[in-house]
C-alpha cells in the first residue's frame, strides 16, 4: 500500500457509487465527506477532498449534479476508471469510498440482491494493480451477495497490502446506555433484535452481536453451524427456548420503539400471543461459535423499529444489554446521523491508512447473511465451515459513537 | 376568588373536606414505605386520562411497568384511587339533573358525552381494580374516612375538550397548586403526609410554587417535581463535572410557549446546578423574541459558538435537509433567520455571572440540546434524547425517579430545581408581557445543592 498523499496533502478520494438520491446510503456517506457534519460538539469538517464520483444508476431524483455544482472540486466520472485515475494513465487518488447499497440490481436464487460490491471491487483493485500501488478502501455494509466473492475481496485486500474497512453503522452508532462488551469477557449466549427483512436489515442485526462478542475471550472463533427459523418454526423454537428468554425480554427492555400490544397503551412488554400477532413474518438466525457462544439475530418486523442487544456474561446476574441507536430519517429525524461515525471511521482509516476495525467481522456477517437465506430456502441447518474458519481478534480500543 | 381558585369551583372538594371528621390520625395503620414488601398504595391525580396523555404515558407505568436498566421493571406500587378533574368539569360543564328531569332528557354516558372512547380511566378502573373517585379527599382516602394511599402522583395538564383558562400574559392556569392545596387539607386534618410528586413546574405563580415546597418542609413529605428531560437519556452520555466552573451555556429546544420552554430550562439546569458553588439563584432575565434575538448574537449577549456546538449535536435540521438529505451547518451557512421566523431567547442571568440562553428555534430543528463552556474554556455539549411516541421512554426514565422518592420517601433530587425553573419560565414570561424588558428577579435568589452523582438516564 502506498501511503505517499496521506502524510503530506489533503488526500483525495474518489466515490464509487450505485444511486445518488435523496436517503439513500450513497447520499448520506457522500454528503458527509462533502459537507461534513456534526461530531464531537462541532461542526466537523473532513480533512480531505471526494475530487471524483462514479454513479453506476441514475435517473429521476439524481442529487449528485446539485452536489458537483456546489463542490465542483468533485468532478463526475463516466467510468470508474477515471473517477480513479482523474483521467491520467494511474491511480490518482489517496483512497476510495465504495457503496454500493441500493440500486435495483437482479436478484439471486436465493433473493439476494446482486448490488455489484464486488463488480467495483474488480475494477477499483484493477486500476491498483496496473498502478503498481493501492490506496486504502471504505466499503460501505456488506462486501458481496456471494461469498466467494466476499471471501476474494478480503484475500485481494491482503495481497495488495490496502486497508479494507467495511460493516454496518449498527457497530459504531451511537448506544443507549453507552456501553461497551467487557474485553475478554466470557459469554455463552447472545442476541440481537431488529426489524426489516432477510436479505437486508439482517446484516444490521448480525453485526450488531458481532461488534460485541467479537470481544469476547479469544476472540473470534468462527461459526461451526447456522440455522434460520421462520414463522411457525419461529414460535416454536421459541417455545423450546432454543434462545434465552431472559436475554429477549432483556433486549425489548432496551427497545425505544415497542409497539404496543393493546392499542389503548402506549409502552406495554406485549404476551407472546399478542407478539404472534404483530409480527406475521418472525426471523432468527441461530448459529454456533467454534468456541461454544451461540448467538440468535432475531427480526421482528412490525413489533419493533430498533435494534438491541443482550448477552449474558458469565459472573453478572443480569444480562448485558443495551440499544444500537439509529437517528432516522422515517419521520423521527431528518437525518440519519448513524453514518456520522460510519463516516468518521473512515476518515480515520483514510488519514492513518489503517483500517479501524478488522474487515474479518464483515467478512463473517457477510456470510451469516448468505448462510441465514439459504438455511431459510433449504429449511436445514447448514453447516458453515468457510465461516468456521474465520477467526480474528478485535480493536481492544472501542470504535462506537460516545463522544 | 372563585376566578381565580378555577378549580375549586368545579369539585365537591369544599363540602368533603368540611364533612370529614378531623384529627383521625391514631388509627392509620399504614406502615413507612420501605419497610414492608408489601406495594405501596398509590393515589394519582390528574385532569385527563386520554390515549397519549402525560398522565396516560406515565400513570401506566405504575400498572403495567416500565423499561429499566435492562429489564421490564414492575414497580411495588399498587394504584388504588385515581381523581381525573376531567370527569367533573364536564358534568358541571352539562345539565343539571332538575334540567335533566324537566327537559326529559337522560345523562349520556362519558363516551357519548366526549363523542370519544379515549377517556381510559374507567377501562383501567375496571382492569386493574381501583377506584374513580369524584374528588381529591376522596381519592386520599379511597372512600373511607382517613388517608389509605402511601404516595400521590399528580399530573395536571391541558385538557382540550374542556381547556383550563389562560391568563393576560399567556399563561395557562392549570391547577396544580390547587391539587396540591386540597391533598396538604387533608394532610393537615388527618396529621398525616405521605410523599407527593407534581409533574412538570409547581404553578404558573412562583409565589404558589415557594408555598407548596414551604408547606412540603414543614408538613415534613417528601416532594418532588419537574419533566423527563433533566432525567432522560443523553447523547453522548456526559455531564458538566460536579463543582466545575461554567462561563455560559446555550440550549436549543422548540415547542410551544409555556410549554416545552419549561422542559428545556428544566434540563439546562439540571446541568447548571452542578457548577462550583452549587446553585445560588437568578438576579435578572430578559425574554427577546424576533430579530433582537439575532442582534443578541451579534452583540455577544449569548454565543454564537455555543448555539453552533449545541445545534452540532442536532438530529433534526430542517429547511434543506427536509429538501435533500443534506447535512448543515445551520449557524455557519447563516440560514438560521430564514427558517425560524418567531425565535425567542430566554436570556439568564445566574447570582454567580454565569449566563445562560434558551433558544426557542421552532422551523429549524426538532430536537433539544445545550452546550456549555466551562471556565477552562472546555465546551460540554449533548442532545437531551426524547425518544418517539408512542413509547416515549423519557418518561420511564423520570417513572423510575418518582418511583425511588416513594420507595424511599427521599427525592432524588432537590425540588429547589423545580421551585427555580418554575420562577424562571414565570419571570419570562413577564418580561415578554412588559415588552421584552430584562427584569430584575430577587425572588429567584435562592440556593441549593445539587447531588454530585448525575441523575440522568446511563444504565
Amino acid at each position: 500500500m502506498d501511503l505517499k498523499g496521506i502524510s503530506g496533502k489533503r488526500p483525495q478520494l474518489a466515490a464509487v457509487v450505485t444511486a445518488y438520491k435523496k436517503y439513500l446510503h450513497p447520499q448520506h456517506v457522500v454528503d458527509r465527506f462533502l459537507d461534513g457534519y456534526g461530531w464531537n460538539g462541532t461542526y466537523h469538517h473532513p480533512e480531505m477532498d471526494v475530487v471524483s464520483l462514479y454513479v453506476d444508476q441514475r435517473g429521476e431524483g439524481d442529487l449528485f449534479q446539485e452536489r458537483a455544482g456546489r463542490h465542483p472540486g468533485m468532478k463526475i466520472c463516466p467510468t470508474i476508471e477515471e473517477a480513479l485515475t482523474l483521467g491520467t494513465s494511474k491511480l490518482a487518488v489517496d483512497g476510495v469510498v465504495v457503496v454500493a447499497e441500493h440500486g435495483v440490481y437482479p436478484l439471486n436464487e436465493n433473493g439476494i440482491m446482486k448490488r455489484p460490491h464486488y463488480e467495483f471491487f474488480e475494477r477499483i483493485t484493477g486500476v491498483f494493480r496496473t498502478s503498481g500501488r493501492s490506496v486504502p478502501y471504505f466499503n460501505d455494509k456488506v462486501l458481496s451477495w456471494n461469498w466467494d466473492w466476499s471471501k476474494k475481496m478480503v484475500d485481494v485486500s491482503q495481497e495488495l497490502n490496502f486497508p479494507l474497512q467495511g460493516g454496518s453503522s449498527l457497530a459504531v452508532t451511537w448506544r443507549i446506555p453507552s456501553v461497551e462488551f467487557p474485553l475478554g469477557a466470557v459469554t455463552k449466549e447472545a442476541l440481537s433484535i431488529g426489524y426489516g427483512g432477510m436479505t437486508s436489515y439482517d446484516f444490521h442485526g448480525l453485526e450488531t452481536i458481532q461488534c460485541m462478542v467479537e470481544r469476547r475471550k479469544g476472540g473470534e472463533s468462527g461459526v461451526e453451524w447456522l440455522q434460520t427459523y421462520r414463522g411457525d418454526a419461529f414460535w416454536k423454537a421459541y417455545e423450546e427456548q432454543l434462545w434465552s428468554h431472559v436475554l429477549m425480554k432483556a433486549a425489548l427492555s432496551r427497545s425505544s420503539t415497542l409497539r404496543p400490544g393493546d392499542a389503548s397503551f402506549t409502552n406495554i412488554f406485549p404476551t407472546v400471543e399478542q407478539m404472534k400477532t404483530m409480527v406475521p413474518d418472525p426471523v432468527a438466525y441461530h448459529y454456533q461459535h467454534r468456541d461454544g457462544l451461540r448467538s440468535t439475530m432475531i427480526l421482528l418486523n412490525g413489533m419493533v423499529r430498533d435494534f438491541t442487544f443482550a448477552a449474558m456474561i458469565d459472573g453478572e446476574s443480569k444480562p448485558f444489554s443495551t440499544q444500537m441507536y439509529l437517528p432516522m430519517p422515517d419521520g423521527r429525524t431528518t437525518l440519519a446521523n448513524f453514518f456520522s461515525p460510519l463516516v468518521y471511521n473512515a476518515e480515520q482509516m483514510f488519514l492513518t491508512g489503517k483500517a479501524q476495525y478488522p474487515i474479518e467481522r464483515t467478512l463473517l456477517t457477510s456470510g451469516l447473511l448468505i448462510a441465514g437465506v439459504e438455511s431459510a430456502k433449504k429449511n436445514l441447518r447448514l453447516q458453515t465451515t468457510n465461516l468456521a474458519a474465520i477467526n480474528y481478534q478485535p480493536n481492544p480500543k472501542s470504535t462506537f459513537w460516545r463522544n | 376568588m372563585l376566578t381565580r381558585r378555577r378549580f375549586v369551583g368545579y369539585s365537591a372538594l369544599s363540602s368533603s373536606i368540611l364533612a370529614c371528621p378531623p384529627l383521625l390520625r391514631s388509627t392509620l395503620g399504614q406502615s413507612p414505605s420501605g419497610s414492608s414488601s408489601s406495594p405501596l398504595r398509590l393515589a394519582i391525580l390528574g385532569s385527563t386520562f386520554r390515549h397519549g396523555s402525560n398522565l396516560q404515558t406515565i400513570a401506566d407505568r405504575f400498572l403495567v411497568g416500565y423499561p429499566c436498566e435492562g429489564d421490564w421493571h414492575m414497580p411495588n406500587v399498587r394504584v388504588v384511587s385515581v381523581y381525573i378533574d376531567e370527569h367533573i368539569r364536564r358534568t358541571a360543564a352539562g345539565p343539571t339533573d332538575f334540567q335533566l328531569a324537566i327537559t326529559g332528557q337522560t345523562r349520556k354516558s362519558r363516551v357519548e358525552a366526549t363523542g370519544t372512547a379515549s377517556d381510559l380511566s374507567e377501562a383501567r378502573a375496571k382492569q386493574f381494580g381501583f377506584r374513580l373517585c369524584q374528588n381529591i379527599p376522596e381519592t386520599l382516602r379511597c372512600g373511607g374516612d382517613r388517608i389509605a394511599v402511601d404516595a400521590v402522583l399528580t399530573i395536571v395538564e391541558q385538557c382540550d375538550d374542556y381547556p383550563y383558562q389562560s391568563n393576560d400574559k399567556g399563561q395557562m392556569l392549570l391547577p396544580r397548586y390547587d391539587f396540591f392545596q386540597q391533598c396538604v387539607e387533608v394532610f393537615e386534618t388527618e396529621k398525616h403526609s405521605v410523599p407527593y410528586f407534581n409533574h412538570k413546574q409547581l404553578s404558573f405563580s412562583f409565589t404558589e410554587a415557594r408555598s407548596m415546597v414551604e408547606t412540603a418542609e414543614r408538613l415534613k413529605f417528601p416532594l418532588m417535581a419537574g419533566s423527563s428531560m433533566p432525567v432522560t437519556w443523553r447523547l453522548p452520555d456526559i455531564d458538566i463535572p460536579s463543582g466545575t466552573r461554567v462561563q455560559e451555556a446555550v440550549m436549543v429546544g422548540v415547542g410551544s410557549f409555556d410549554n416545552m420552554d419549561f422542559d428545556a430550562l428544566e434540563a439546562m439546569q439540571s446541568m447548571l446546578e452542578r457548577r462550583k458553588g452549587g446553585e445560588t439563584g437568578v438576579k435578572a432575565v430578559q425574554l427577546l423574541r424576533g430579530d433582537e434575538v439575532w442582534a443578541a448574537g451579534k452583540a455577544g449577549r449569548w454565543s454564537q459558538d455555543l448555539l453552533s456546538s449545541a445545534l452540532s449535536r442536532s438530529d433534526t435540521p430542517l429547511g434543506l435537509t427536509l429538501l435533500d438529505g443534506r447535512n448543515q451547518d445551520l449557524v455557519g451557512d447563516g440560514v438560521l433567520p430564514q427558517l425560524v421566523k418567531d425565535p425567542a431567547a430566554y436570556c439568564i442571568e445566574y447570582a454567580d455571572g454565569t449566563k445562560a440562553t434558551l433558544l426557542m428555534l421552532n422551523g429549524a430543528i426538532r430536537d433539544f440540546n445545550i452546550a456549555a463552556r466551562l471556565q477552562s474554556g472546555d465546551l460540554v455539549s449533548t442532545q437531551f434524547f426524547m425518544p418517539p411516541a408512542p413509547n416515549e421512554t423519557y418518561s420511564a426514565c423520570l417513572a423510575e425517579k418518582i418511583d425511588q422518592m416513594f420507595q424511599t420517601r427521599k427525592a432524588p433530587y432537590p425540588v429547589e430545581r423545580t421551585l427555580l425553573v418554575t420562577g424562571l419560565q414565570e419571570a419570562c414570561i413577564n418580561s415578554r408581557f412588559k415588552l421584552n424588558q430584562r427584569l430584575e428577579t430577587p425572588d429567584l435568589i435562592m440556593s441549593y445543592q445539587s447531588l454530585a452523582r448525575s441523575q440522568y438516564g446511563r444504565t
